[in-house]
């Protein structure tokens, strides 16, 4: 029986300034050469249980131990912070701050010169590393140059040149675009096969992580362990949405389509499952399935129109884009890093100012004259991370901010605040300090504070980025009432999945260039649109396919119908 | 100023060859020699080697043109200065008054305009060895040589991590100050009053400045995990041993001091004034 490398036996873990603990009586043994998929919501106490793991706790973060902990046979609490990192590479999340070097070879070498090793050495083990992670010609290169998956890879370089037997990925795809994040976990799962080290992932982006094979799926909730197994034993069961993941969007389509799963193989990836009839079957439910509501078209809100611009005489950022978003629409701007959606959006606001074409307002009314100032009362934007935009103590101060600044008298704000907040379910929360709300909450206490000045438009930027299922879809449904009430939302995004099943219309970016103005479904089953945009095709396309379906986009249209079907019967 | 924060620019010169700790050295000898003096004749001929170097070092005109012209505006306001409020002031030093252009109020005399031309070039000898620094030094290797010459490893990668993560945060200010800017909050005219502005800017303080306490929170478990601090000692990917040539520079800095304090005590003792 092989010795396992990392072992909890009934281990729970107490921060200190915490009443509850945050893991409770864990036990469980990875055993070397394995590939572990820890996962689980916010708050399920997985990125704990890997603080755990990299000495992080206890180390940096105090609290109270019970039960033991041991690591390649050793109690973690005995070693040091380096010690322990012999042992247990991390590659954090945030790759900015993961990425301390002001060039790739320094960051690479970051370990190697914290042990004083001699530079010449420094300099063949810094190019072997990079080598591995097919990262050699950028070298020189700075942090900015690089893509978030790049910064990624970097930081795997560093953590391969330390040797350590474990490799423990604090959710790796959290930055990245959908084809980053696939990139990501291949170059995971190739280090994997090459070195034999033993991988632990911690996400709860399921889909993604599943592109490549995981050995165990340890599923976490509420600080315990509630399921651990082979990934199709998972997917069959129902535990993942008990635990708020998201299952796998071709496992939620069989579903819907009545298709038994007990007993099913190879469900963890989208290929052809040799269900007997399987495609005829899922053939006929998208033909009744797929109607597609014929949507009235809505009054134009915002009609951007032939938009060009550049930083750099003859270097066009953006060309001749235009797009339009009507009254209680929901688009979705979708691209990669780098496509031009953020300077779309500052032309939209009015930062930046278009080198030729135009945007109207409500369909006739030129903004070209519009300041930053009156633009932001007819197209709130809003920011990804809230903390961002938060600047008040109060959150009623915080909503009220942009009306004061306007000379509204106090009386009158005190009334829309109030109305606001009723909106934003935060009313009850008015008098508390900004400090008290979670994440999610604050993300809609930025919404509440742009929501007061009535504009007609919002511009959301990653919307969803970091959240788990359940406030993500918390969020995407409070969205969803305002453009019920006449909103237009643009949101940009490289979130396929948001836009699969919130947007009405997706616009896709590349370059500086409209690839694609369609309905989504049709948008992300056409492989020439999503490759250059750094999209993925949905694996709901890529079952069809494999399963040998009549019409992809009609499968996809037929999923999004029964999942709004399904929402409003829950309702 | 380029992405990575830094000034530098790549090229092969005496200068760019040099250890950065040794440039340290040269910097604060030549610093220290240009306080002490009042003398026309040093620092024309500090000039002329100063200018001599910096035409060595191939460093673009376009780049140090703004510090170039920073610094002349600033000398020529301040001769200015000088001469306006006190036009006889030269003759405290030199003991004579030879007047030379009525004010109205006053006199300026010959004594005060060679004061000043002298003063002009003492500021003005600062500035090629300034520029030769900042645009020949690797930010990062000037961490390795800071950190051989006696300063802690850990002080001198406190200069390295804040290149890397300055320009971070100005971003991370501009786009916050844009989406201020559209609730009506920015900095521009249309904000309201001067104060109501400075109001607006400091409010954006507050979330940069939380998003860079979070920041340095991360980054500190980075640097933690990867074992920084853990050892006494530290070595530094950038940067090179020290050569015979870094060697000779050093030594010749600190010689041509030593020389500079004998003139100083000895020989040029105070405002030099030939007429």
């Amino acid at each position: 029986m092989m010795q396992p490398i990392i072992s909890f036996q009934q281990y729970s873990f107490k921060y200190k300034n915490q009443s509850e603990p945050t893991l409770k009586d864990i036990t469980l043994d990875i055993y070397p050469g394995e590939k572990i998929w820890i996962a689980g919501p916010s708050g399920s106490g997985k990125s704990t249980l890997a603080h755990c793991i990299n000495g992080l706790i206890p180390f940096t973060y105090g609290g109270e131990i019970s039960g033991s902990l041991s690591i390649a046979g050793r109690n973690p609490a005995e070693l040091s912070i380096f010690e322990l990192s012999r042992t247990v590479g991390t590659i954090l999340q945030d790759q900015d701050s993961q990425f301390v070097g002001l060039s790739v070879a320094e960051d690479v070498a970051f370990v190697m010169e914290n042990k004083a090793m001699p530079r010449e050495q420094m300099k063949r083990e810094t190019a072997a590393s990079l080598e591995r992670v097919g990262m050699l010609e950028y070298i020189e290169h700075s942090p900015y140059e690089l893509s978030g998956g790049q910064k990624q890879s970097v930081s795997l370089a560093g953590v391969l040149s330390t040797d350590a037997e474990v490799l423990l990925f604090d959710e790796p795809l959290a930055n990245l675009d959908p084809a980053g994040g696939r990139e990501a976990m291949q170059l995971i799962d190739d280090i994997h096969r090459q070195s034999g080290k033993t991988v632990i992932i911690i996400e709860h982006r399921v889909e993604d992580v599943l592109q490549q094979p995981i050995d165990r799926i340890v599923l976490m909730k509420e600080g315990r362990i509630e399921a651990v197994g082979a990934p199709d034993e998972i997917l069959a069961s129902d535990l993942l949405r008990g635990c708020g993941l998201r299952p796998p969007l071709y496992v939620d389509a069989l579903r819907y389509a009545g298709v038994s799963l007990e007993g099913v193989q190879g469900l963890s990836r989208p290929q052809s499952l040799g269900i007997s009839g399987l495609g005829e079957r899922l053939d006929r439910w998208s033909e009744q399935a797929a109607a597609q509501a014929v949507s009235r078209p809505a009054e134009p809100l915002l009609d951007v129109r032939g938009l060009t611009f550049g930083y750099e005489p003859g270097q066009p950022v953006l060309k001749d884009v235009s797009l339009q978003v009507g009254a209680g629409e929901i688009v979705a701007l979708l691209g990669n890093n780098g496509a031009g959606k953020s300077t779309l959006s500052q032309l939209i606001t009015g930062i930046l100012k278009p080198q030729s074409g135009s945007i109207l307002y409500a369909g006739r009314e030129d903004m070209a004259s519009w300041s930053i100032r009156r633009r932001g009362e007819a197209i709130g934007y809003v920011m990804q991370n809230p903390n961002r935009m938060i600047t008040q103590h109060m959150i009623a101060d915080e909503v009220g901010l942009g009306l004061k600044v306007r000379g509204v008298p106090a009386a009158e704000i005190k009334e829309r605040v109030a109305g606001v907040l009723q909106t934003c379910g935060l009313y009850p929360f008015r008098n508390w300090p900004v400090s008290a709300l979670s994440y999610g909450q604050k993300k809609r206490l930025s919404i509440a504070a742009i929501l007061v000045l009535a504009p007609k438009l919002m511009i959301l930027d990653e919307p969803t980025a970091g959240q788990d299922d359940r406030h993500y879809q918390e969020f995407m449904d409070f969205i969803e009432q305002l453009a019920e009430q006449g909103i237009g939302f643009l949101l940009i995004t490289h979130d396929m999945y948001l836009a699969l099943e919130y947007a009405q219309r997706a616009v896709v970016l590349s370059a500086g260039e409209i690839l694609a103005a369609d309905t989504v479904a049709s948008v992300l089953s056409r492989p020439e649109v999503t490759e250059p945009a750094h999209l993925k095709e949905t694996s709901l396309s890529l079952f069809a396919k494999a399963n040998g379906l009549a019409s992809p986009e009609r499968f996809v249209q037929a999923f999004i119908n029964a999942e709004k079907k399904g929402k409003k019967g829950y309702e | 100023m380029n992405r990575t924060g830094s000034l530098y620019v790549t090229g092969n010169s005496l200068f760019h060859r040099l250890d950065g700790a040794v440039k340290l050295v040269l910097f604060m000898a030549w610093t220290v020699m240009t306080y002490m003096f009042l003398d026309l004749r040093v620092f024309v001929l500090m000039l002329v080697v100063g200018i001599g170097l910096l035409a060595t070092a191939g460093v673009p005109f376009k780049k140090m043109a703004f510090l170039f012209w920073l610094m002349i505006i600033f000398t020529v306001l301040n001769g200015i200065f000088i001469l306006l409020i006190t036009p006889t002031f030269g003759t405290r030093l030199t003991g004579t008054d030879t007047p030379l252009i009525p004010l109205g109020y006053n006199t300026i005399n010959a004594e005060t305009l060679f004061y000043v031309l002298t003063l002009s070039a003492k500021y003005l000898t600062l500035l090629p060895i300034t520029i030769l620094c900042i645009f020949t030094t690797q930010p990062s290797a000037f961490a390795g040589s800071l950190n051989r010459i006696g300063v802690p490893y850990k002080i001198a990668y406190a200069v390295s991590i804040a290149l890397r993560y300055i320009p971070d945060l100005t971003e991370e200010f501009r786009s916050t100050l844009n989406s201020m800017q559209a609730r009506g909050m920015g900095i521009t005219k249309e904000d309201g009053s001067i104060a109501q502005r400075l109001r607006n800017l400091s409010a954006v303080v507050v979330p940069v400045l939380q998003s860079a306490l979070h920041r340095i929170d991360s980054v500190t478990n980075a640097m933690e995990l990867r074992g920084f601090g853990t050892e006494k000692r530290r070595t530094w990917y950038s940067g090179k041993e020290m050569e015979g040539l870094d060697w000779t520079l050093a030594v010749l800095g600190v010689l041509l001091l030593a020389v500079g304090i004998w003139l100083k005590v000895r020989v040029l003792k105070g405002f030099w004034y030939p007429f």
